[in-house]
């Protein structure tokens, strides 16, 4: 049997097709490929519409999956299954058409190298199932980048859950305790479809599905519901709103008069620290270094020039960090993550920053909640990571059936060398001794 | 409390050879509370701390004075009080803190246990400054192997020649090094052994001006740099760098203003400097210069302590278990 061979135009099918089982594992990689690639190029002669109508029936059915980590597992076997059943379909068109796909088929080859995140969500997602209509707002506001930031997705969820738990009545022979949180799970995939959930919102569930398992059975469904409120108000007060302050007391100290702040696009909380810094009298400047797609940097910057007197601020894009970084007595960024080996998982750019800062002795300050902190190891940031929707990119983009893809990831991952000091609401640590911190909560596990 | 002189006891406890400044400082502390005539435990602990302060204030290297301190008060603070008799309790505390000391006396011998495992017969060790923890474990290893030790001079204050001296007294032989000659001997020793003034939240080390230099030079030379540190010398600090240590001032390596040549010889009274009005001397250099430093964890292989021996970043699990009660 000949080698099917990489380059050049895809072989007609029609010569005799063997059978999937009596190919190698690369004979059969190689043809899926062509088989997709084939696919694509008919969804362009189908018609748009119908192009979008398969993509979307794919994407609902990705969706329905539980969280994050299930679903990203699926995702994979889930298109491996499409393309023998496709190529079915494809095979016939294939054969007629082959001439003319001679020229176009290779080119819809997708992003290979993030593909394992699937292809960046289109807003105006499909609703499937009884979905609370706070869930369904808090899902658009999500897709469509309006609360961006760990913090601010986590406060917002915690809030929607509050109302949803409120209007929730339990059905008949059934407990509060067990089954509420079988009528969140949809709730929460819905959330995740619209966007990745944060190792936040992740974190908060958790504690949530606790205190739901542990509610008390014999209490009146009303009482129960407030109680869970009470929780929920309890956690975003502990462990965001008073762990913040801390954090600021903890920062501000580390802030000297005549200091140079460098900060990379936009944290609350480092925008809390240097608001505190300034109502402190503490003479410093700030550099905000920002970079796309989202230039979240100028938020920031507009908060921080809004106080009075004004910090006195520089605004530049990542590409002159090398020409600022001399000038710098200290970077001051958030994290979106904090993971048990002290990588810090960020918004994409800031590990060059760290990086930059670590070659000049400029000490790299995280600021990061205690709840932020994620059991895993992470390593890099191939992974787990999410490319930034279509939406963000440049008009002048290449089209889709051209050469060229853009590719946006939003996160990175920083490496604990780089970091010298992680403040926490217990104190400053370095990033290697986060093991130390459910100690230091009185706690067995985070 | 004004008829309490908390500084005046703290000098006159540092004047035994074998207390460390921390060690005094809970003593010092201690003889305050048998002094103290509060009422409430918030009182003690408030008169404490301006007790703390006051030394911190008055001494010229509060850092490891600082470590002693707060450790004293958050034992304190932590110490279950079920007697309903203030004064009971008042006692308890007191034997407790001198309970403490004694027992901290005996922690050298039990780091210069664990070092001496770390010694292989016919070593060649660094050393830098005079430290009673390494002393102590010189001597020890000395007796049961052979080691040779190369000290450096520790300019301004030159408390290597004591190191130096003392070790030759028992028989060890041993070099005085410049402290810039550290880079040249460097591929002649075979790890390099320091005390500490006080170890810090980071894994950090802060110690005699130099440390620092010679971590970074044996990091270079791939030596193994140990520190070695009593369990009271362990700080919540968390320097971000060298400036950002309690005893930096923005006098230590500042600039002299450059004076006009022809102003000079009116305002100088002294005959010599009518000669040379530019004259330097070694005390204006010393006051100018810092005297501890902090060297980074990463340039560190261990820290021998009382509760074994410890990573630099074993350090910090160490310290936040420690401190939160």
């Amino acid at each position: 049997m000949s080698e099917p061979s990489k380059d050049g135009p895809p072989t007609p099918l029609s010569s005799s097709q063997p059978s999937q089982k009596s190919m190698t594992k690369a004979e059969r990689r190689e043809l899926q490929e062509r088989q997709r690639a084939a696919k694509a190029a008919q969804k362009q002669q189908q018609g748009q519409g119908q192009g979008q109508a398969s993509s979307s029936a794919s994407s609902r059915s990705k969706a329905q999956g539980a969280p994050q980590k299930k679903s990203e597992s699926g995702r994979p076997r889930a298109s491996s299954s499409a393309a023998p059943t496709s190529s079915r379909d494809v095979g016939g068109a294939a054969r007629d058409g082959s001439g003319g796909i001679d020229s176009e088929g290779p080119k819809t080859r997708g992003l290979r190298i993030f593909s394992h995140f699937g292809l960046p969500k289109t807003s105006g997602h499909q609703v499937k199932g009884d979905i609370h209509p706070a869930i369904i707002r808090l899902g658009l506001q999500f897709s469509e980048f309006k609360i961006c930031g760990a913090n601010a997705r986590c406060i917002a969820m915690l809030t929607a859950f509050k109302t949803v738990i409120q209007d929730y009545t339990t059905p008949a022979h059934n407990t509060l305790s067990r089954h509420l949180m079988t009528y969140l799970s949809p709730q929460i995939s819905h959330l995740v479809a619209a966007r990745p959930m944060s190792v936040t919102m992740g974190n908060a569930i958790r504690q949530l599905k606790l205190e739901i398992s542990g509610s008390d059975i014999d209490l009146p469904e009303q009482d129960a519901k407030d109680a869970l409120c009470h929780i929920i108000d309890n956690y975003i007060r502990d462990r965001i709103i008073i762990a913040d302050e801390v954090i600021e007391d903890l920062a501000v100290k580390k802030i000297k008069d005549g200091d140079v702040v460098m900060t990379y696009a936009r944290s609350s909380l480092v925008e809390k620290i240097l608001i505190r810094a300034h109502a402190l009298n503490k003479r410093f400047s700030v550099i905000v270094l920002d970079s796309r797609p989202l230039l979240e940097g100028k938020t920031l910057l507009r908060t921080l020039t809004s106080t009075t007197p004004p910090i006195s601020c520089t605004y530049a894009l990542l590409p002159a960090l090398p020409s600022l970084i001399k000038e710098v007595s200290v970077v001051l960024v958030g994290a979106h993550s904090l993971h048990t080996n002290g990588s810090v998982y960020s918004r994409a750019g800031t590990a060059m920053v760290a990086m930059l800062a670590k070659e000049h002795s400029v000490p790299v300050m995280v600021c990061c909640e205690t709840y932020k902190f994620s059991e895993s190891i992470m390593l890099d940031a191939f992974g787990k990571n999410e490319l930034a929707p279509l939406k963000f990119s440049p008009p002048e983009a290449p089209k889709p059936h051209s050469n060229l893809e853009v590719l946006d990831p939003l996160y990175d991952s920083t490496p604990p060398t780089c970091i010298t000091a992680v403040v926490t609401e217990v104190g400053l640590i370095p990033p290697t001794s986060i093991s130390s911190i459910p100690l230091a909560l009185g706690k067995t596990s985070l | 409390m004004s008829d309490f002189e908390i500084f005046e006891t703290y000098q006159r406890l540092l004047k035994n050879e074998e207390l460390s400044t921390p060690l005094a400082a809970i003593l010092a502390l201690t003889e305050m509370i048998e002094q103290s005539r509060a009422g409430t435990m918030f009182e003690l602990v408030k008169e404490l701390k301006d007790g703390a302060e006051e030394l911190n204030l008055k001494s010229p290297n509060p850092i490891s004075l600082n470590a002693g301190c707060e450790l004293f008060i958050e034992f304190i603070t932590l110490f279950p009080h079920p007697s309903a008799n203030f004064s009971e309790l008042k006692t308890e505390l007191i034997r407790q803190g001198q309970q403490y000391v004694v027992e901290a006396l005996t922690y050298r011998k039990k780091i210069a246990e664990l070092a001496f495992d770390f010694i292989k017969d016919d070593s060649v060790i660094l050393t830098h400054s005079y430290s009673r923890v390494v002393m102590q474990t010189l001597l020890m290893a000395h007796r049961r192997k052979r080691i040779s030790v190369f000290v450096t001079e520790a300019r301004p204050r030159g408390l290597g020649i004591k190191t130096a001296e003392k070790l030759r007294a028992v028989g060890i032989p041993c070099s005085v090094v410049l402290d810039s000659a550290v880079a040249y001997a460097i591929d002649k020793v075979d790890f390099v052994l320091v005390g500490s003034e006080a170890v810090v939240e980071s894994g950090g080390l802060i110690n005699a001006v130099g440390s620092n230099q010679i971590a970074i030079i044996a990091k270079a030379a791939n030596k193994p740099f140990y520190a070695l540190a009593e369990s009271y010398k362990f700080h919540r600090l968390f320097p971000l760098s060298q400036y950002d240590l309690p005893s930096h001032n923005p006098k230590l390596l500042s600039f002299t203003q450059p004076r006009p040549p022809g102003m000079s010889l009116k305002t100088q009274s002294n005959n010599a400097s009518e000669v040379n009005p530019h004259q330097i001397n070694q005390e204006q250099i010393a006051q100018n210069n810092p005297d501890v430093d902090y060297t980074r964890p990463d340039l560190i292989s261990l820290v021998f302590s009382d509760v074994g021996s410890l990573t630099p970043e074993g350090v910090s699990q160490y310290l936040v278990g420690m401190f939160a009660g």
